[in-house]
């Protein structure tokens, strides 16, 4: 694939050091709820990632022709159009998955990425970096709430999409699963974490102040 | 008091930030000290108080399948609520909007302080997220909606002021550097969701 | 053309509306068959669990049309409604809501587990935070409990939410709802609590409401089942 040094950037930033959720603090809210379990997490990560690319080409392909006092308001109705469409669809093929999300689905609507996607970068450049952008942003967050849902099932429920993956002789042995890893508030903790890994090895990220 | 039992539930119990993570972008961003904390704390409260039985009212009169039977019997069938979404977000958008030009236009000293928030709040999650729960429980009359909004608003106020009120005390303390800012805001929020955990066994 | 004008902007508005409105609605008809079929087989596979079994999706349909040898509507009196017969998702017993008022009768769903009849009672109540339900299969006697399947819409996550669990549901099973010839449902209690006059279950630590809602539900929906389980047990008595 050839791709130029700047679309690279555009698509592999938000990946690492331009991340939204650990670096630009965006799109925390709808997400953490649901990281409980792997499969969610994912599906998740994919709906955030089709709204976002989506939502960021439909904006730039219109932003010659958008009047500015209503700019706000068409962004909202575009995206939330998007994610009753995915939310539809959710619906129709992985039903079990949309029980497990729901209100949050909804919620995506309100993700600050996206918002912060389109009025940062939609709104000054053409449909295909708009695209690679809205990629970029949404794997850069799929991967923060993949990395959790991880954990949290694992050490949670001692399961991956709902498989076992520790050995029952470890139960036997004594081991038990940690509780605590499916209550909400670890999900912060385990965020924390990444950002702790992420900035010692990243020290230009260090924040002068608490 | 089936009012007052929901507010308490949902300040303490079900509160939007420890239970939810709700509304976690502009509480993380707005922390810094008490005195705007309060500020966008009210705002949250004063945006959810309203939009919430607005959307009540359009949810079930316009929206839910059913919902139109008061046209006639030809419209008791219809179902629209796969525009709740939609509808729910614009009149969120238009409230805040509403109430911004509102405030400045009478009370100037209000828009001073709270004006800066309120462009803020059109995507807070907390103020979606409150029409959706709404929409999900099935709240049985306007009044229970408000109240549950209320709620909402108060405990989303009261979270936001604890954490700012810790960030304030933590200038002080030597954090890991890696940890600075973000990182221990996180692990302060997950401490205090876990407090406030002890108040999910309580029963009025 | 200037993109500042009143007039652009309101045409501009009212156009994206009609756009957005026909795009939704066309989603909207072309998933619905899909997401009606979904909601069946997710009724199906609670059906099934209130017998203990554990079915995926995918093989919900086959195992219910498997087990599920009948379903109908029963009248006030406890007596099976003529007509209303049929299992599939158009039939009667199927369509009909517990806790409808308007309804021709109260549904009713046989299965057949390893030759005996097992009765199942969809149940429907009210939580902490909006509706909850359930379904509760009695063995032939009207009166032991087989199995019980439990669902929420929106209980708080890791308190009320735990009336799913298999550890809350297996409780139910051999619990008697008929005690001494008289009607008593099943009790729902604290951990560690007791009650004298009938069965009772632990309920959930920190969920009060929610259990109390379970409590209320089996007492008011098994209860208009009175007269059909009542008649049932006198009959396994005569014989």
């Amino acid at each position: 694939m050839v791709l130029s040094n700047k679309t690279k950037a555009v698509l592999l930033g938000p990946l690492n050091k331009n991340n939204p959720i650990i670096v630009q603090v965006l799109g925390i809210c709808s997400a953490l709820a649901v990281t409980s379990k792997l499969e969610p997490s994912l599906v998740m990560a994919v709906a955030v990632t089709l709204v976002t690319a989506f939502g960021n080409v439909i904006i730039s392909l219109l932003r010659k022709t958008i009047p500015n006092r209503i700019r706000i308001i068409v962004q909202l109705v575009v995206v939330a159009a998007l994610v009753t469409i995915v939310s539809e669809v959710l619906k129709a093929y992985v039903y079990d998955v949309n029980k497990q999300l729901s209100v949050f689905v909804g919620l995506i609507v309100t993700n600050c990425i996206l918002m912060g996607r389109l009025e940062a970068f939609a709104l000054g450049n053409g449909p295909w970096p708009s695209f690679l952008d809205g990629i970029g942003n949404g794997l850069g967050y799929g991967w923060i709430l993949v990395v959790v849902g991880f954990f949290r099932e694992l050490l949670g429920s001692g399961t991956l999409l709902g498989h076992q993956v520790i050995p029952q002789f470890m139960y036997d042995a004594g081991y038990v699963n940690n509780g605590l890893m499916m209550l909400a508030p670890m999900a912060l903790i385990l965020v924390a974490v990444i950002i702790w890994v992420h900035r010692s090895r990243n020290r230009e990220l260090y924040e002068q102040t608490n | 008091m089936d009012a007052i039992s929901l507010i308490v539930r949902s300040i303490f119990v079900d509160n939007m930030i420890f239970a939810y993570f709700l509304g976690m972008c502009s509480f993380l961003a707005v922390s810094k000290n008490v005195k705007t904390a309060v500020g966008l704390g009210i705002a949250v409260t004063f945006v959810l108080v309203i939009t919430l039985p607005v959307n009540y009212l359009l949810e079930n009169y316009v929206l839910k399948q059913g919902a139109l039977a008061w046209l006639g019997e030809e419209y008791a069938t219809v179902d629209l609520s796969v525009f709740s979404l939609l509808i729910f977000i614009a009149i969120i958008a238009s409230i805040v909007q509403l109430v911004e030009m509102i405030i400045e236009r009478f009370s100037p000293s209000l828009y001073a302080s709270l004006g800066i928030f309120l462009p803020l709040i059109a995507v807070n999650c907390s103020i979606l997220g409150g029409s959706l729960f709404m929409q999900q429980r099935e709240f049985v009359n306007v009044g229970m909606a408000t109240a549950y909004g209320f709620g909402s608003g108060i405990g989303w106020l009261l979270a936001i002021v604890g954490l700012a009120a810790i960030r304030e005390k933590l200038e002080y303390s030597h954090v890991p550097k890696p940890l600075k800012g973000l990182g221990i805001t996180f692990i302060i929020t997950a401490l205090m969701a876990i407090g406030f955990m002890s108040f999910s066994g309580i029963n009025i | 053309m200037n993109r500042e004008k009143s007039g652009y902007t309101m045409i501009y508005a009212a156009v994206m509306v009609i756009i957005v409105a026909l795009g939704l609605s066309f989603t909207h008809q072309a998933l619905n068959e899909r997401q009606t079929a979904n909601v069946n087989i997710d009724k199906m596979q609670q059906i099934l669990r209130s017998l203990n079994i554990d079915a995926t999706s995918a093989e919900a349909q086959q195992k219910y049309n498997e087990l599920v040898k009948n379903a109908y509507l029963i009248n006030s009196d406890g007596v099976k409604e003529e007509g209303t017969e049929g299992i599939t998702p158009d039939d009667p017993a199927f369509t009909t809501d517990p806790g409808d008022e308007n309804a021709k009768g109260l549904p009713v769903y046989e299965a057949n587990i390893d030759g005996s009849v097992k009765y199942i009672i969809p149940m429907q109540g009210t939580g902490l935070w909006g509706p909850i339900w359930g379904y509760l299969a009695v063995e032939a006697d009207g009166s032991t409990i087989y199995g019980a399947e439990f669902g929420h819409q929106g209980e708080t996550p890791g308190l009320g939410a735990e009336i799913v669990m298999l550890s809350f549901r297996e409780q139910f099973i051999g619990k008697e709802i008929i005690k001494e010839g008289q009607f008593r449902s099943v009790a729902v209690v604290k951990p560690g609590q007791s009650v004298s006059d009938r069965d009772y279950v632990d309920g959930i630590s920190g969920g009060t409401i929610t259990s109390k809602g379970v409590d209320a539900m089996l007492r008011s929906s098994i209860g208009e089942y009175e007269r059909f389980l009542m008649n049932l047990n006198a009959a396994g008595e005569g014989q």
